[in-house]
């Protein structure tokens, strides 16, 4: 037999030593000799090379300590972040959002920080109450606000000339906004008048329905606001608008996303962000052609205040390390960073590096706006009721059902959800 | 007969000239009517991503759409700025690579064992084999990942390894192979009083070759494309495959086609360029899939 | 595929001790691979079955909960549509197998000038991968900017948004289906023409038979096991569906904002959403555990028709 065993000795060696070579390949996140990498997951491709510089910059005053940043699309970045956290193995260090935020925190996947910012003394009021509120979960704080965001009407000045329509007033109404992107619409030549991204419920319905003096979920978090008719004149904004084919319909806006519909000069009006600025003064078609106005007044003036903050993962290795390096996120410095190159940091005084960027659009109307800004609305499991959100409102968007009736149904399944939190 | 439809001798989907006793070659204009404009449909969506590749957004949503590509190599650029290309096009080929090396060296053994070498519960353990054969390999998934995590294996590359170098579908193959290889060599080789190692190693995998060949191939093709163990197993963005990596970037620019154009076509061609230096063997591999025993 | 076949057995009785020896070898050939497959397949297998009877946490750890996820399958309108709509493909791919045939005669014929460029061509979309070219499609199918509305337009037809419009999405998946496998079915039915004795083509010309007399009575009969073959692959293949989905339809809420994604969600891409993106394992567990159910079934029902059609030479 020693034949036999021989061979068998070698076979294993040689899969052994292929497992093996192949281990040498791979990157862990391991920590030799006193070395630290924090992982550091974010999701926006056009803040990836920002984020790197300051972890760089943390890394100069805390030596032995390396920053490596993991991109990850917006369109993946929740379940994968939902599967690495269930493996146990969540960034050290990672961006975190509204509609997330207490799933994570209330499942003791992110670290809460009181202690942390307690024995620092960090003061949380530079940062806007609202975005505060939206990262603490049963009293504790869990995350640092990074940047803030609320939403404009980015226009296309070169649609607006060619249709001889005057640029939106900042006071302008409704019923403006309606008259114009009649206007704008041009079916010949393919181009509407007015689009958001229908996904992203932040820059669509949240704001209308505001707006129209109606509510997403009662402020106990226990009940939907789907069934309030102010909140169906909210939607109905929107479908009026697809009716009348002054807005894409949801099919057009599957093959084609707005957000590339407006950059192809085929959207005179796109309700977005104040993070589409760098996108927009980046974009060859963009950068000399669009301007931005703060939203139409309907009932009311109202747009979505919603901010990302750096959470620390419970199972990180690192707790200290990661801490620091969450609080250097959050600090004057690296907002000056951030406004410089990105979005619109959140930390107080730091807004005007971020206008002084992009001289070339009329930002100060998304901090102007702040005065009127309605909280992101969220509750424990925000993504369930999403999902719902999705589910029935597109019925809606495509004529299928009424809004009224989808908006009824969304209500039902809305609150079933909402009681099993 | 059942024998006889065992045999996995390789079929010639070459032809070499018209056969003796057979009618010379025809003008065949009917059959060309019909596969010119059926080739045409296979190979203009890649002539229209690549047009499509080499356009700015704008013209690429201009109606009618212009037939002329623009030279805009920036769009390539931005693939490579935002997908680490390098680092995703290297995790592909060491996967690819080493999930073929792991199958070429254990399936043609146990095919062997099975096909040749007499044990006790032989059917059982082969039927075994068989049944993982015929498992969705989603069934495998969840279970596996959670063995990749208790490793700590999750983004590394052996995650994207390992499991893959084991096919049951391989020592099926050739299991075909082996039976159809004529006895005699190994009696006699037998009689020479050499063990199963000897006639395995010198006589009877050079002997399958094609075989071995066939499964190579298929081996590589099948990694290089597999997307979803891959998109699970390995999120971190320098650890990724290709075929994640492409789908990621869909995420990124949504529906900026002419980059997404660019991305498919970057990712895609390795395997392309592969096909077009052996493509008699990928052919020929196909093709054994298809030799039923 | 006689997966029953015996292997050639030597029928002389040999020493006690050569028959141990050999069977120790026999052990020792399949250890590696066989331990790699347990390891790896065989026990995920039955730790699957055991995970679709347990409930997880949003973030792992889990519990028995019975046939919560079964009951829970049953109601799901979401599992249904994507059971109608992944039988739906798999019924409608199988379209392919008469086209691959028929462009494999076409290839086959003598002499035909050009048989390799043709056939490279067609099999370019099989070494393509599947990602890229589910992202060309969507491209092509573009409803405002798209080749296919554009050819379209030229003849008169307002094209629809294919992949957005629940009337053509099922359609749009199945002819990307198509296209991309026609070239590995045509290999398949070519090995199998050029494995066709040539005597019997001479027997039946001197008949006077014609090329399509010859292609139904003898091409057609003695390929029917390569038929068969191609279709129980091409039918679990299709029962599989994801790449192309997860691609044309999107993911997440991207997927769920498609007004067509009820009539294009398959088994595996609602397996890919509940165990991945929502993280309800056990429940993900227990729908793979129904295609299982479900394959096994359709091969079982294939093999038994086969009597009908199928003729062994």
């Amino acid at each position: 037999m020693g034949k036999s065993a021989r061979f068998c000795t070698a076979l294993l060696g040689v899969v052994l030593s292929l497992s093996v070579s192949a281990c040498g390949g791979g990157g862990g996140s391991g920590s030799d000799d006193g070395e630290i990498t924090l992982s550091y997951a974010v999701w926006d491709k056009n803040q990836k090379a920002v984020m790197e510089k300051l972890g760089r910059e943390f890394s100069a005053s805390h030596p032995g300590v390396t920053v490596k940043v993991q991109l990850t699309p917006w369109a993946d970045y929740w379940s994968k972040l939902k599967t690495v956290a269930t493996g146990g193995s969540a960034p050290d260090v990672f961006w975190m959002n509204g509609p997330n935020f207490q799933l994570y925190a209330s499942n003791g996947v992110i670290r809460p920080l009181d202690k942390e910012i307690a024995a620092d003394k960090v003061n949380l009021s530079v940062y806007p109450q609202a975005l505060v509120d939206l990262y603490t979960y049963e009293n504790k704080v869990y995350g640092l606000p990074k940047d803030m965001d609320t939403i404009g009407v980015w226009y296309n000045k070169k649609l607006f000339d060619a249709a001889g329509v005057k640029p939106p007033a900042d006071d302008w109404t409704w019923a403006d906004f309606r008259t114009a992107a009649g206007k704008l619409t041009d079916p010949a030549k393919g181009i509407y008048g007015a689009a958001a991204q229908l996904t992203s419920f932040q820059e669509y319905q949240y704001n209308t329905i505001a707006q129209a003096g109606g509510y997403v979920i009662s402020p106990d978090g226990r009940k939907s606001g789907y069934d309030d008719p102010r909140t169906v004149e909210g939607l109905r904004f929107w479908t009026d608008l697809i009716e009348k084919n002054q807005s894409p319909d949801l099919k057009t806006m599957t093959d084609t996303a707005p957000l590339q519909l407006f950059e192809a000069g085929k959207i005179a009006m796109y309700w977005g962000g104040s993070w589409n600025a760098g996108e927009f003064s980046a974009n060859e078609y963009t950068k000399d052609k669009v301007e931005v106005a703060p939203l139409p007044k309907g009932e009311k003036r109202a747009t979505i205040i919603h901010g990302v903050a750096n959470v620390v993962s419970a199972k990180t290795a690192h707790p200290k390390e990661a801490w620091q390096f969450v609080e250097f996120l959050g600090s004057k410095k690296a907002a000056l960073a951030l406004g410089k190159s990105g979005p619109l940091p959140a930390h107080d005084g730091t807004q005007q590096a971020w206008l002084d960027t992009y001289p070339q659009f009329r930002l100060q109307t998304f901090l102007d706006s702040l005065d009127y800004a309605v909280p992101f609305p969220v509750s424990k499991n925000t993504a369930a009721w999403n999902e719902a959100e999705l589910t029935h409102l597109t019925k809606a968007w495509t004529g299928e059902q009424p809004v009224g009736e989808a908006s009824a149904a969304l209500a039902s399944a809305m609150n079933d959800l909402l009681a099993k939190e | 007969m059942a024998e006889a439809r065992s045999s996995a001798v390789p079929p010639q989907p070459d032809r070499s000239g018209p056969r003796p006793g057979r009618r010379r070659s025809r003008s065949h204009l009917g059959v060309h009517a019909v596969l010119i404009p059926a080739s045409l449909v296979m190979v203009a969506p890649f002539v229209w991503q690549l047009i499509t590749s080499l356009k700015t957004l704008s013209s690429a949503t201009r109606v009618p759409p212009s037939l002329l590509p623009e030279g805009r190599w920036e769009n390539y650029r931005q693939v490579f700025q935002l997908l680490p290309f390098g680092d995703q096009f290297l995790n592909t080929t060491l996967m690819a690579a080493g999930r073929t090396a792991g199958q070429v060296l254990l399936c043609p053994l146990a095919a062997y064992a099975f096909a040749r070498l007499r044990f006790p519960g032989r059917e059982v353990l082969f039927g075994l084999f068989l049944s993982v054969l015929m498992v969705p390999p989603q069934l495998f998934i969840i279970p596996q990942y959670q063995i990749m995590a208790s490793l700590g294996w999750l983004n590394t590359l052996q995650a994207l390894i390992v499991p893959g170098m084991f096919s049951a579908f391989g020592v099926f193959l050739l299991r075909q192979f082996f039976l159809g290889l004529p006895p005699e060599l190994e009696e006699a080789a037998r009689l020479d009083g050499a063990g199963p190692l000897r006639i395995y190693w010198f006589i009877m995998l050079p002997l399958a070759r094609p075989g071995v060949i066939a499964l190579s191939v298929l081996a590589l093709l099948w990694s290089w494309n597999d997307l979803f163990w891959p998109l699970v197993v390995n999120t971190d963005p320098e650890q990724m495959t290709l075929s994640a990596g492409l789908s990621a970037l869909q995420g990124q620019f949504q529906t900026d086609y002419p980059v997404l154009m660019a991305g498919s076509l970057l990712a895609s061609l390795p395997v392309i360029a592969a096909f077009a230096l052996l493509q008699r063997q990928f052919i020929q591999g196909i093709a054994h899939t298809g030799v039923k025993g | 595929m006689t997966l029953t076949s015996r292997p050639g057995g030597r029928p002389r009785r040999r020493p006690r001790r050569d028959r141990v020896t050999e069977a120790l070898w026999g052990y020792a050939f399949i250890a590696p691979a066989g331990l790699g497959l347990a390891v790896f397949y065989l026990w995920p297998v039955v730790r699957t079955g055991y995970f679709s009877f347990t409930e997880w946490g949003a973030f792992g750890g889990h519990t028995w909960s019975g046939l919560d996820n079964y009951h829970r399958l049953l109601s799901d309108p979401e599992v249904g549509r994507s059971l109608v709509n992944t039988l739906a493909y798999t019924a409608l791919g199988l379209i392919a197998i008469p086209l691959a045939v028929v462009f494999a005669a076409l290839l086959n014929r003598d002499g035909l000038r050009g048989a390799g460029i043709y056939r490279t061509l067609f099999f370019l979309p099989v070494v393509t991968m599947p990602v890229a070219v589910a992202m060309i499609w969507r491209w092509l199918y573009n409803g405002d900017y798209g080749l296919i509305n554009h050819v379209l337009a030229q003849v008169g037809i307002d094209g629809p948004n294919w992949i957005a419009d629940p009337d053509t999405a099922l359609f749009a998946l199945v002819v990307v289906g198509i296209w991309s496998s026609l070239g590995y079915n045509l290999v398949i039915f070519l090995a199998g023409m050029q494995a066709i004795p040539k005597e019997y083509y001479d027997a039946a010309a001197i008949d006077g038979a014609g090329p399509v007399r010859q292609f139904f009575r003898i091409t057609l009969p003695l390929l029917s096991p390569t038929a068969f073959f191609v279709s129980i692959i091409s039918v679990i293949g299709s029962l599989q569906l994801f790449d192309l989905v997860y691609v044309l339809a999107g993911s997440g809420q991207t997927a769920r904002a498609n007004p067509a994604f009820p009539r294009m969600e398959t088994v595996v891409q609602l397996f890919h959403d509940r165990a991945f993106a929502t993280n309800d394992r056990g429940y993900g567990a227990a729908i793979v555990m129904m295609l299982l159910v479900l394959i096994i079934a359709l091969t079982a029902l294939q093999f038994r028709l086969q009597k009908r059609w199928v003729h062994y030479g």
